[in-house]
């Protein structure tokens, strides 16, 4: 292992010699940067039809988890993403690979997309901030947006929804129902969770290959003993002190981080967006390459970060992971270690941008003038729930009043009775 | 009938409140206590702000047998402390010093 210099020595370097970044550093290095093309050749942007009947009328069936023509019922899938390109052996992993779907976005490229339907010629606008697909106003054909355009919306893979509306519905009924006693009236009066909203959420889904050097002072106790006696009496410890380093190898496997700004804003403060969090993670290695029918019937939101962006992200939770790994290996330090410096050496990473499937109830809660969007999210292929709901302060300080006030009647009692 | 209750609380706070050894004092703030961890509680099990993905867990993460070294630099003794300070062992995500 590397060993790491002392506290306050090796801190980042001045400002005329920036730190060198490994995933950033082989980012500008195009040799070291191969893509990935995973663009589904077999389907273009406008009207995609059914390989069996020719129909456009194409959506998810949630339960199959299959691609269903709603004209002849013929079924079937677009093949996992895994399994149409190489993922090696992760420990080998070096550079920075990504997805043709995952590179940057050109700040250039419009989100409005405007297709000629090829059934009757008309132009068909699509936004694709919130949708892939637009139903031609004339001949009514479904055009469906599946080139990988470079403004983000079309990723490398989709993971479809598995879990149904209604049972989504059911998961956030029951989730909200253990929350009534306390929940603002304004929102058990508008609660509706049929509302929901399904939601192709994008996300980098990454593999990398790391190293971490993580330095600090460990404790051991020698002993303990009392002095004094009777009041006076108080306890000592004595304990060895110890310099401690650890060095960890590993690989991780689909670390998943959300690829849209706002939601990678996770301040319960002032937004709920850990609830979407949460969630995670999904079964992605179950994602298929793109198919903009995988859609119909849902919204989506588009990515608009770049691997750049999220670099800082990932890095920072591979050194979360590692401090993970070695807390084992630090049991003997029974008054705890506390660690002063880590060190990060990251050999690869392999990026896929991924749509992936969010149930969404949302209520907006406005509180002393400051409004909050409060979620429950289900997770589209686990039905894993988590939300925010909010709170009626009055009925909660009226019970935390009334349990202290039991709490304090039993003290006084037992102090009187005892006095 | 309620006036009565709050009347007999004070008088029997102020008589503990006048003990000797003053522990009984102490015990005195255990309703208040309990009054803040019931609003904390369920105010934490309603907005969830303390929630998110565990990814040190919930990830697929191989790693090989962690090695590393130890080395005695001191002793300490009578120390009241029971613990370390700053004890970050399980605190995964607070970040420490980054070196290059």
């Amino acid at each position: 292992m590397t060993s790491l210099p002392p506290p306050g020595e090796g801190s980042p370097s001045p400002a005329t010699d920036p730190p060198v970044d490994p995933i950033l550093d082989s980012i500008a290095d195009p040799v070291a940067d191969p893509v990935i093309d995973t663009q589904n050749e077999r389907l273009d942007d406008g009207v995609n039809r059914c390989p069996k009947c020719g129909s456009t009328e194409i959506q998810l069936r949630p339960s199959a988890g299959m691609l269903i023509c709603l004209f002849c019922r013929h079924e079937w899938s677009e093949a996992r993403l895994d399994e149409t390109i190489d993922n090696g052996d992760l420990a080998t992993l070096t550079g920075t690979t990504m997805g043709s779907g995952a590179t940057d976005i050109d700040t250039a490229a419009d989100s409005l997309i405007t297709m000629k339907c090829q059934g009757c010629g008309a132009e068909v606008v699509v936004n694709t901030e919130a949708q892939m697909g637009s139903r031609c106003h004339w001949c009514r054909h479904v055009l469906t947006i599946n080139e990988q355009v470079p403004n983000g919306a079309v990723p490398d893979a989709v993971l479809p929804f598995k879990v149904t509306h209604d049972d989504a519905v059911a998961r956030i009924d029951a989730f909200a129902g253990k929350r009534r006693m306390f929940a603002h009236r304004a929102f058990l009066r508008d609660f509706e969770p049929d509302n929901i909203v399904g939601v192709y959420m994008p996300y980098m889904v990454v593999d990398s290959n790391a190293s971490a050097d993580i330095a600090g002072v460990g404790e051991v106790q020698t002993r303990k003993y009392t002095r004094g006696s009777g009041d006076d009496k108080e306890t000592f410890y004595d304990a060895d002190v110890y310099e401690v380093q650890r060095h960890v190898d590993f690989t991780v496997d689909d670390l998943t981080i959300e690829s849209s700004a706002d939601r990678a804003n996770i301040d319960s403060s002032v937004n709920t967006n850990n609830i979407i969090n949460t969630i995670l993670p999904f079964d992605t290695e179950n994602a298929v390459k793109w198919n903009a029918s995988y859609l119909t019937g849902y919204t989506s939101e588009k990515r608009d970060q770049d691997v750049a962006h999220l670099v800082p992200v990932v890095e920072n939770q591979l050194l979360s992971i590692a401090r993970s790994q070695v807390e084992s290996s630090v049991d003997r330090y029974d008054r705890g270690v506390r660690w002063e410096r880590e060190r990060l050496e990251v050999h690869g990473t392999r990026w896929v941008a991924m749509y992936l499937p969010v149930w969404l109830y949302s209520y907006y809660h406005e509180e002393s003038g400051k409004g909050m969007v409060h979620y429950i999210a289900v997770n589209g292929r686990t039905g894993e729930v988590m939300g925010s709901v909010p709170v009626s302060h009055p009925r909660l300080l009226a019970a935390a009043a009334a349990v202290g006030g039991i709490i304090e009647i039993l003290v006084i009692a037992i102090l009187v009775a005892a006095g | 009938m309620i006036a009565a209750l709050f009347a007999e609380l004070a008088s029997s706070m102020a008589l503990v409140a006048a003990e000797d050894d003053g522990a009984p004092v102490f015990l005195l703030l255990a309703g208040p206590a309990g009054a803040g961890g019931t609003y904390f509680l369920a105010w934490r099990y309603y907005r969830n702000t303390h929630t998110s993905h565990g990814y040190e867990r919930e990830t697929r993460i191989e790693a090989k047998p962690v090695t590393g070294n130890e080395a005695k630099v001191k002793e300490i003794t009578g120390t009241k402390k029971s613990g370390i300070d700053g004890d970050n062992r399980s605190d995964h995500r607070r970040r420490v010093q980054r070196l290059d």
